[in-house]
């Protein structure tokens, strides 16, 4: 599952001719670690939703990749 | 040539008018509703209505037995009644002065709005309001219409009422594919089209040129530049209109590209960028105010004369967190893009900004989702750009033959 995060993480990223990066941990946070704006939230968003089906910012603000993980983790 | 009525290359169906008086005067029952896989069928249904006088109900051929029920609750209307035949027709001339000099009494045109959501909204019209716009004369005599609307549409039954008041040749062009479609322009001489920008996007490339068209109408849509330049090279000796038009109202505004001019301020006004129309030229549809609000926004060229642009449907703006971004403006950047044929903008749901923009777009090039974005930066705002851009075979229509928003 991390590995299918990443890669739509650098998608969001590169979609924004923004920098990709290499891994991901647990405790990195999605703006002020890795970058996202707004848009690119909306965007990780929607590409979570389309590949796992379930909407991470349903019912909440999502600010770190664990929290991701925990979300899809519950699925 | 002169005496055919309609045809289609695809069906292989060609009717002359003898053919039409022929088959009304064999006509002895009638129903109210119209619902046929033909478009013949369809006019010559509704040139019976007229003739004796009879309401019609269009039902596009697609409609389901289920939608129909649920838009029309009075089943007696589709009875069929013993309509006594004594129309004593025995030449084109003499159906068209019927149809002309008949005192309508009883006869209305109930249509169907083409809404994306939720049922299609009824709208009904006179004889009076839905031929208003059309334009008998010598000179018309001769033309012979590609039909390229839905025939149950509003559109669609403004060329019927032209072609059929003038005596003119219908030739379908809807649902026909690129190559019927040209073998009909060529094979019939067609002198006027009146169609949806897409379907002149969609059915025409640059490397043909149909010289015999010397009408090209188009509207439902917005009209860009770029499908104008297009249409100057296909039609070269054709004048090219572009029609604002409502199911409501029919034809209002033409013009030669993508302005407006507004000449009768009383009936067509500009408020907060909204175009209103007077009720007096509405047809009947439930509406009590006095003033119609269109929901099409528009921007103001010039105050003398009032001269107006199209920006979008107030409804069909998406909201980005906040941010109002115009589908047309995204699309119009797309289409821009060298390799990109032809693209539709949506918005998806977003828990996080609300709704999120989307693109189908078709390509004839091999072009990658980054390098469309890079094109895109340079000419439009971040929040405006497509964050999920789709590659498409096919660009999905609805059934008025505009751009499905889905």
């Amino acid at each position: 599952m991390e590995k299918q995060i990443l890669e739509i993480i650098n998608t969001v990223l590169s979609n924004r001719g923004k920098a990709t990066i290499n891994e991901i941990h647990s405790n990195m946070k999605l703006r002020e670690d890795i970058g996202f704006d707004s848009l690119d939230l909306a965007e990780l968003t929607v590409r979570i939703e389309a590949m796992f089906n379930i909407d991470i910012f349903e019912d909440g603000n999502v600010n770190t990749i664990g929290e991701i993980l925990t979300k899809l983790s519950k699925k | 040539m002169k005496d055919l009525f309609f045809a289609n290359v695809h069906t292989k169906e060609e009717i002359s008018w003898n053919n039409l008086i022929e088959d009304i005067l064999k006509t002895t029952t009638y129903s109210t509703f119209a619902h046929y896989s033909n478009y013949y069928q369809y006019f010559k249904h509704l040139i019976v209505s007229l003739l004796i006088d009879k309401p019609i109900i269009l039902f596009d051929s697609d409609f389901t037995e289920h939608e129909i029920n649920n838009l029309i609750k009075d089943s007696n209307l589709r009875n069929e009644i013993f309509c006594f035949n004594n129309f004593n027709i025995k030449s084109k001339n003499e159906l068209i002065h019927k149809i002309v000099e008949n005192n309508y009494k009883h006869w209305n045109i109930v249509l169907f709005t083409s809404g994306t959501t939720g049922l299609p909204k009824m709208v009904k019209h006179t004889y009076r309001t839905i031929t208003r716009n059309v334009r008998v004369s010598e000179k018309h005599m001769n033309d012979i219409w590609g039909f390229a609307y839905n025939a149950t549409h509003m559109a669609g039954i403004q060329v019927f009422f032209q072609a059929l008041l003038n005596g003119n040749t219908m030739v379908q062009l809807y649902n026909l594919s690129p190559n019927d479609i040209k073998e009909s322009i060529l094979k019939y001489n067609i002198t006027h089209i009146s169609a949806t920008p897409t379907f002149y996007n969609l059915n025409f490339s640059e490397d043909s040129i149909f010289y015999s068209v010397k009408s090209i109408t188009t509207g439902g849509e917005r009209l860009n530049e770029k499908i104008i330049s297009k249409l100057k090279n296909i039609f070269p000796n054709a004048k090219i209109y572009n029609i604002y038009a409502l199911t409501e109202a029919g034809s209002l505004l033409n013009s030669k590209d993508d302005k407006f001019v507004i000449y009768d301020p009383e009936k067509i006004k500009i408020e907060n960028n909204v175009l209103y129309i007077h009720r007096s030229l509405l047809g009947d549809f439930n509406f009590c105010d006095e003033w119609y609000n269109t929901g099409d926004i528009v921007e103001i060229i010039n105050n003398n004369p009032l001269t107006i642009r199209f920006i979008a449907r107030d409804k069909e703006l998406i909201n980005v967190g906040g941010f109002k971004v115009n589908p047309y403006e995204v699309e119009d950047a797309l289409k821009h893009i060298n390799g990109i044929v032809d693209a539709v903008v949506y918005s998806k749901k977003s828990s996080v900004l609300g709704n999120i923009v989307c693109a189908d777009v078709l390509c004839n090039i091999n072009i990658s989702e980054q390098e469309i974005r890079r094109e895109l930066q340079k000419v439009l705002q971040e929040y405006k750009i497509p964050r999920i851009i789709n590659f498409v075979k096919e660009i999905k229509l609805n059934r008025a033959s505009k751009i499905q928003r889905l």
